[in-house]
């Protein structure tokens, strides 16, 4: 018996560590990638074995080709989408939860609706509506693009956990005169605290990572990390050890939220699945 | 009718699309009074409750609290604090929070607060809890906290949906001592709902009877049970519920499968009716209504007797050890002024 379970485990952990071995082999790559120098990171057959330099750093960061600007360039869009997200997304997550209201159930299907287009086939009209208000290469722009798929992720993401409340102790508060504003602040928000960091988080993450719009609605103005790494390769050569040192750097700020938040986020995504099946 | 805590409802009707909940609801609870809404699930009960409250509006008619017309008030502009089936405490607030939330939302001082809320806990006994959460309380506990919240307020009426049923039953009992006393010694009239009629007769001043979405009837637990207005309140009220006999009235008797058995009152004319009598008025005797045994269940300190007689099964309610065993033939009787007499059609007491 004992060793079935020793051998079961086993056979686990080799899974496991497979997936896991497939799955950090292009992050390590890339770290090692990044402190390796020029010749060493073209040598072949590949070297394991080499002397790190921390130059490739140091230029991404301080050289002519820093990618400061653009990491703040970064940080503008993702917190203004964030934080103009989660404005709407709560109160709009509410009302969907538990008003009752005409074309409450059509709402909520469109809400859903927006999520199922292919984001390519919106890139054009987006660029055009952009151009008609001027809003191509700035930060009010990009932003108000990213708004039009968080805020629908947020929505829907945030109605489930508005619904796990029970209507009764909505129904308490109204009763002990709170009415609804109060009821929603004092009440049902802080009951809603961990859904809330995990949809911000999601909604922070998603619009880091986004590249698609970044690169075609951005300019040399407003132009994030994501599409700043690109400078690293032309037609003439790829700096592969710059550009891995940038991909580090624009992937640090996903890796520590993730680690920082990774209860929340792994009962964020497995939400649902035990709805009613205890206390949050 | 119109002091201090009384309530009144007009013709108070309720529809939910096309069903009708509550066929036109006439009430009036007098100040102070524990009054208690009974009867089965459905019978439009709790919705009569959260009508009081606010949290449902009506469909047509009036709800009037000391003599002011309050339908279509808020339910915090009401002043009436309710007690949840489950409770609803706000887990993510500690049992004074829970207890002095009402206080803090009219803008009460902290301090103010501070000592209405000692003052609440110590009426329920939780003094020693102010500093836990809901979650780390057991039921007991938890719906002391809800008992609580609802009295710091000192509300004109108490709104109580079930508050026992989530208790289990030894708490359930020494809950209800305890709610009966907080009632008198706070005077606020107070409305209860329960589908227990054991606990209706042992907390209410007044009980009204639901059925289907009308009141049955009103009266006091004595009455209600004694006198009970139409059938299906006889056969709600009282366990193990009433036996009911149908038979032909004439003169001083009811003809049962061709036996007479003699009942208080002569009928005006011969008539079909239904006799009903409580298994605590049935008697095994000499003669009467021939029966057979089937069961006796000893509940210790009594004992239940279940008999057949011409295919209809009832029961007896009497003292512990009775003289019979399953399969005896015996004849039932009772005292005359012991039957409940029914209109087979209507249901009508007669």
């Amino acid at each position: 018996m004992r060793s079935r379970s020793g051998i079961r485990r086993l056979a686990l952990a080799m899974v496991a560590g497979f997936g896991l071995a497939v799955w950090v082999m292009p992050i390590v790559w890339g770290l090692l990638t990044s402190f390796k120098t020029e010749r060493d990171v073209l040598a072949y057959p590949p070297v394991w074995l080499f002397k790190p330099t921390l130059d490739n750093y140091y230029e991404v960061i301080f050289g002519a080709t820093s990618i400061l600007p653009n990491l703040i360039s970064s940080l503008v869009i993702t917190m203004s989408a964030t934080l103009v997200t989660m404005a709407f997304a709560i109160p709009a997550a509410y009302a969907l939860a538990r008003l009752r209201f005409p074309a409450k159930q059509a709402s909520g299907f469109y809400v859903l609706a927006t999520q199922m287009l292919p984001p390519v086939g919106l890139i054009i009209p987006y660029y055009l509506a952009l151009q008609r208000i001027g809003g191509l290469d700035t930060y009010s722009g990009l932003t108000l693009i990213y708004l039009t798929f968080s805020l629908p992720f947020a929505i829907w993401l945030m109605v489930s956990y508005f619904e796990d409340i029970p209507y009764e102790m909505e129904e308490a508060a109204l009763l002990d005169r709170a009415g609804r504003l109060r009821t929603l602040l004092y009440v049902i928000l802080p009951q809603v605290r961990g859904g809330i960091a995990v949809t911000a988080i999601f909604v922070f993450l998603n619009a880091w990572n986004e590249f698609m719009f970044a690169v075609v609605l951005g300019g040399n103005r407003v132009r994030p990390v994501t599409v700043a790494m690109f400078n690293f390769i032309s037609v003439e050569q790829t700096q592969w050890s710059k550009l891995a040192a940038a991909a580090m750097l624009a992937m640090a700020p996903v890796i520590i939220i993730g680690i920082l938040a990774q209860r929340h986020i792994v009962k964020g995504l497995t939400f649902g699945a035990v709805k009613g099946g205890g206390r949050r | 009718m119109s002091g201090p805590g009384s309530v009144q409802l007009e013709g108070v009707l309720k529809r939910h699309g096309e069903t009708t909940v509550l066929h036109g609801v006439d009430l009036a609870i007098q100040p102070g009074e524990f009054f208690v809404l009974l009867g089965p699930s459905g019978s439009g009960k709790t919705t009569t409750l959260r009508i009081l409250a606010g949290l449902e509006t009506v469909s047509a008619g009036r709800v009037l609290m000391d003599g002011q017309d309050v339908t279509h008030r808020e339910p915090g502009a009401r002043d009436v604090a309710m007690v949840f089936q489950s409770y609803a405490l706000y887990p993510h607030m500690t049992v004074a929070k829970n207890i002095g939330f009402p206080l803090k939302m009219i803008g009460t001082p902290g301090h103010e607060i501070e000592r209405q809320v000692a003052e609440a806990a110590a009426r329920v006994d939780i003094s020693h809890l102010l500093a836990r959460k809901p979650g780390q309380l057991s039921g007991g506990q938890q719906q002391r906290c809800a008992l609580a919240r609802a009295i710091v307020r000192k509300p004109r009426l108490f709104l109580l949906d079930e508050p026992l049923s989530n208790l289990d039953a030894k708490l359930r009992l020494e809950t209800r001592l305890e709610l009966h006393a907080l009632q008198r010694g706070l005077g606020t009239t107070t409305v209860y709902v329960t589908h227990d009629q054991e606990e209706a007769m042992t907390l209410a001043d007044r009980i009204a009877v639901f059925m289907e979405g009308r009141i049955a009837q009103v009266g006091t637990p004595r009455e209600v049970f004694s006198k009970p207005m139409t059938m299906a309140v006889a056969g709600f009220v009282g366990t193990p519920q009433m036996n009911f006999m149908p038979g032909t009235w004439e003169g001083a008797s009811i003809t049962v499968d061709g036996h007479a058995l003699p009942v208080g009152r002569s009928a005006p004319a011969s008539r079909d009716v239904v006799l009903g009598v409580r298994p605590n008025d049935l008697v095994l005797t000499s003669n009467g209504l021939p029966a057979r045994v089937e069961r006796v269940e000893d509940l210790g300190d009594s004992a239940i007797v279940s008999v057949t007689s011409g295919g209809k099964r009832f029961k007896l309610k009497g003292p512990a050890q009775p003289h019979v065993k399953s399969a005896d033939d015996v004849f039932l009787s009772f005292a005359p002024d012991m039957a409940h007499l029914f209109d087979p059609q209507s249901g009508a007491r007669l």
